[in-house]
């Protein structure tokens, strides 16, 4: 019972947060239009560089050009919960850290974490979101996949898991902000972490898969998910990832804490 | 039993040290040698619910340092601090949920929305019912003189405007402990007086105890019954206004009007003069011979009217700040 | 007469210099106390090492006339080349902006450009030293990557490069303006970010276009950004001619746009209120 309190209010909060931040969003009006524009540009260069991979061989690290399309729409999945979430209150947090307003929200009886990371809501994500989800669709009809509920059910928990992995990873870049504070680079590393999800892992050479998949978890934002939807998905890659995103998650929470310790030793 | 005690509380930093200059960037990329510095050292208070004190002292004397010991951002070196049966650093909801921070120099209202969306954010994060906020907010904004204000953008209000919105949003949980740090800051003396009767106010009708620091010394001597001095992160003083002049200043101010125009050089031996007019004079006298020398004075001159006070409290401050009383 | 005017103007320049000297050295100062941001810098340009690891694994790169040696040497240049014009002028103009420190720019005897601009410059000698060590690195695993370039060219990729960076910040600069009018850049940085993803060669080296769209790329500024230092850099024939009249062209018409934009944001900023 209590539990569902606790949960309603967050719920409220986070209402109260996304209303507000879809209220200054409507104040400049310019931004719709670049933000669309920018939605198709990626689109069309990303399907053109994807074209240029196929041009000797009809596969890019075995990946046919059809499942190679499901690929891309993972990441462009990923790439709107990006700009709706991740950017926006990214650059809040490193603001909040240079001008000491972090104060007030380290002062308020909600848990901070919670309240950095999801206090802006972007609607520019939107677009990115229904293009991700046609391409998927496309790549599937094309490419005369049968998709079963279970494998569904399977694709979209991994991608979850995904999401949960960049989001840590993510907020621990946030969280180093503590120290060294310049918004800028923080989204710039998040973006280059990004691209590399943007092939099937196979398609790098051998050395670069380990750390694509243990270090910096590319794998499993984008080819993971993909290989679940057509059910080729290996068991122990899928228990990997589920791990890996637990792992990474706790750590980003404990992270945080040890870095408010500092700001809470030092600021002033 | 006091809401707030504080006992041998120290706070020490690391700062990092850098030689000017390019070779004194080079060397400090490399390795970095740190000083502690002691902002704050064994300080030690007691404040009792419904009290209103002031924090005063020099730039960089430690009073923010306190102060944010006291509602939790800053973890202290050593050294306990209790509030309201609390440890601040633990930022416990419960804790959180009875203090607030206001300081003038930062905000946290939402610069492009009106106030009212702020508000509402708090409320939600407060877990205070609708109903219960826009009663609340009615009441405040009534206490502040706010009114359609409360729905313009953050960035079209005036300092002072937005100043007294930002109080609204911090009390508006009702909280029974403020820590106010320079809460008047830039605004104009009418501004001035409107925050510091609210605060009055405020303090009368919930009994909330009030701390707050502030360069203007009509905030403190309005306010505040109580002061603490802090110098060089060590606690200079700690009781009543009235007192701290008595204490730190050996001499009184006597104003001497005269029935007829007299040679001020005749005064010199009773006491510094520090302003001299045709028929007037005001002059310091100790304390210790005061009774005497006016009865000298009264024998002496003829003398229409005279008045006695305490020197202004802003010259005792000013003395303290530059060291002059040991 | 001729004399006066001839001073005049050198001391003008020699001030300039000495704004340089100052801005470079707090420049610097300010970046090493960031040092940990310098290393997510490096981090954050290796989307050419990354582009290099996925076309060296494709039999495509042969039949745009490509092996895998000069294919890495070109990813490797250009790896080097996009370290050496990054360009932030967007976004520390929008933080300027919002923190209200453009009015007292705008009261100093320097033009602002040369503010952003030198503190550009000294942020990416900063970065050289990490640059360095990056490659070195590089070499240590892949011996069979390693080349040197020859004298000459090196001198005259530094030159490219340095035009390339002169051309991006322009750019950037002209875009920045539009910061005046709206207080939010970051989108339209993200917008920029695009054609120079695509067409800039850091995906890919030209070659590897169909022919339209190589003609299309050439006839914007973007090749000579990223394609042409690398090329130069990584001493590599051109085996289809780059028309060096266009980058020229571009150069002038930016240089005056930029100047235009500048006036047209003062005066809007002015109007404003500052």
């Amino acid at each position: 019972m209590l539990r569902i309190n606790i949960i309603l209010k967050y719920l409220r909060i986070l209402f109260q947060f996304w209303s507000t931040s879809l209220s200054i969003e409507l104040e400049y009006k310019l931004n719709l239009f670049v933000e669309i524009l920018s939605t198709i540009g990626n689109l069309a260069g990303s399907l053109f560089v994807l074209s240029m991979f196929y041009t000797a061989d009809n596969t890019l690290g075995g990946w046919p050009w059809h499942s190679s399309l499901i690929i891309l729409g993972f990441y462009t999945l990923i790439e709107s919960f990006t700009i709706s979430f991740l950017q926006p209150n990214l650059s809040r947090i490193v603001k909040q850290v240079q001008n000491g307003t972090l104060d007030f929200v380290l002062l308020k009886p909600v848990n901070s974490q919670l309240w950095l990371s999801f206090r802006t809501f972007s609607p520019y994500g939107l677009p990115s979101l229904i293009v991700g989800i046609i391409l998927i669709y496309i790549g599937l009809v094309k490419g005369n996949y049968y998709v079963n509920e279970l494998s569904l059910i399977i694709s979209f928990v991994m991608f979850i898991c995904g999401l949960i992995i960049l989001y840590s990873l993510w907020f621990l870049i946030a969280s180093t902000s503590i120290w060294f504070v310049k918004i800028w680079n923080a989204n710039e590393v998040l973006r280059s972490v990004l691209i590399s999800g943007r092939y099937p892992i196979s398609a790098y050479p051998l050395a670069l898969r380990p750390i694509l998949t243990f270090l910096l978890p590319v794998a499993f934002l984008t080819t993971v998910p993909a290989q679940a939807l057509l059910g080729i998905a290996p068991f122990s890659l899928m228990m990997v990832g589920v791990t890996i995103a637990i792992v990474f998650f706790v750590f980003s929470i404990n992270f945080w804490k040890y870095a408010l310790k500092f700001y809470t030793s030092a600021s002033s | 039993m006091p809401v707030i005690r504080v006992k041998d509380l120290s706070k020490e930093y690391l700062v990092a040290d850098k030689q000017p200059g390019l070779i004194g960037t080079f060397r400090h990329f490399f390795s970095r040698e740190y000083t502690s510095i002691k902002a704050v050292e064994s300080i030690g208070f007691n404040i009792d619910r419904g009290e209103i004190v002031g924090f005063i002292g020099p730039n960089g004397a430690g009073k923010t340092t306190t102060l944010k010991m006291l509602c939790g951002l800053i973890h202290p070196t050593s050294g306990v601090v209790n509030v309201s049966g609390n440890i601040p650093s633990l930022r416990k909801y419960k804790f959180l949920k009875d203090i607030t921070l206001v300081m003038g120099q930062k905000q946290q209202l939402i610069w492009d929305l009106p106030p009212i969306d702020s508000l509402k954010v708090n409320a939600a994060v407060y877990g205070i019912p609708d109903k219960e906020a826009s009663y609340r907010i009615q009441e405040l904004a009534l206490m502040l003189d706010l009114k359609e204000e409360l729905n313009r953008p953050v960035r079209k209000l005036s300092l002072g405007q937005r100043m007294k919105a930002e109080l609204l949003a911090s009390l508006l949980h009702r909280p029974s402990i403020l820590f106010l740090d320079e809460p008047t800051l830039g605004l104009d003396v009418n501004s001035q007086l409107r925050v510091r009767d609210f605060l009055y106010n405020y303090n009368q009708k919930y009994q909330a105890t009030i701390i707050l620091t502030s360069h203007y010394m009509a905030d403190i001597t309005s306010l505040c019954k109580r002061i603490l001095v802090i110098d060089k992160g060590q606690l200079f003083y700690d009781g009543p206004l009235a007192k701290l002049t008595q204490q730190f200043s050996p001499s009184r101010l006597v104003r001497l009007e005269f029935n007829e125009q007299i040679n001020f050089s005749l005064l010199k031996h009773y006491g510094k003069i520090i302003k001299q007019d045709n028929y007037s004079v005001k002059l310091l006298i100790n304390r210790n011979d005061l009774p005497q020398k006016i009865n000298n004075l009264l024998n002496n001159f003829s003398i229409r009217d005279l008045e006695i006070a305490d020197p202004p409290i802003e010259e005792i401050i000013s003395k303290i700040y530059s060291n002059k009383i040991e | 007469m001729f004399k006066k005017l001839f001073t005049k103007k050198r001391s003008r320049i020699f001030n300039l210099y000495r704004v340089f000297r100052a801005l470079f050295i707090s420049q610097y100062a300010l970046m090493v106390e960031y040092r940990a941001e310098i290393a997510l810098w490096a981090i954050s340009g290796t989307l050419p090492l990354i582009m290099l690891s996925l076309w060296s694994n494709s039999q495509a790169i042969y039949s745009f006339g490509y092996n895998p040696i000069n294919l890495a040497h070109y990813f490797i240049s250009a790896f080097v080349v996009r370290q050496f014009t990054a360009v932030w002028v967007m976004v520390s103009l929008e933080e300027d902006n919002l923190e209200g420190k453009i009015s007292p720019y705008l009261l100093q005897p320097v033009p602002p450009i040369f503010r952003y601009l030198f503190s550009h410059i000294s942020e990416q000698f900063s970065r050289l030293p990490l640059v360095l060590l990056m490659i070195f690195l590089l070499f240590l695993f892949k011996p069979n990557y390693f080349w040197l370039p020859n004298i000459g060219s090196l001198i005259i990729s530094i030159g490219t490069i340095f035009i390339a960076f002169l051309l991006r910040f322009l750019i950037h600069w002209i875009f920045a303006m539009i910061c005046f009018f709206t207080d939010k850049a970051s989108s339209l940085e993200r917008l920029l970010l695009i054609p120079y993803l695509f067409l800039s060669g850091m995906i890919a080296p030209l070659e590897a276009y169909p022919e339209q769209i190589k003609q299309f790329a050439l006839l914007t500024p973007f090749p000579y950004i990223l394609y042409l230092p690398s090329k130069m850099l990584s001493s590599q024939s051109f085996n289809q001619t780059i028309n060096i009249e266009v980058l020229f062209i571009w150069i002038v018409v930016l240089s005056i746009v930029s100047v235009f934009t500048w006036r047209i944001g003062v005066k809007h900023y002015s109007a404003m209120g500052a």
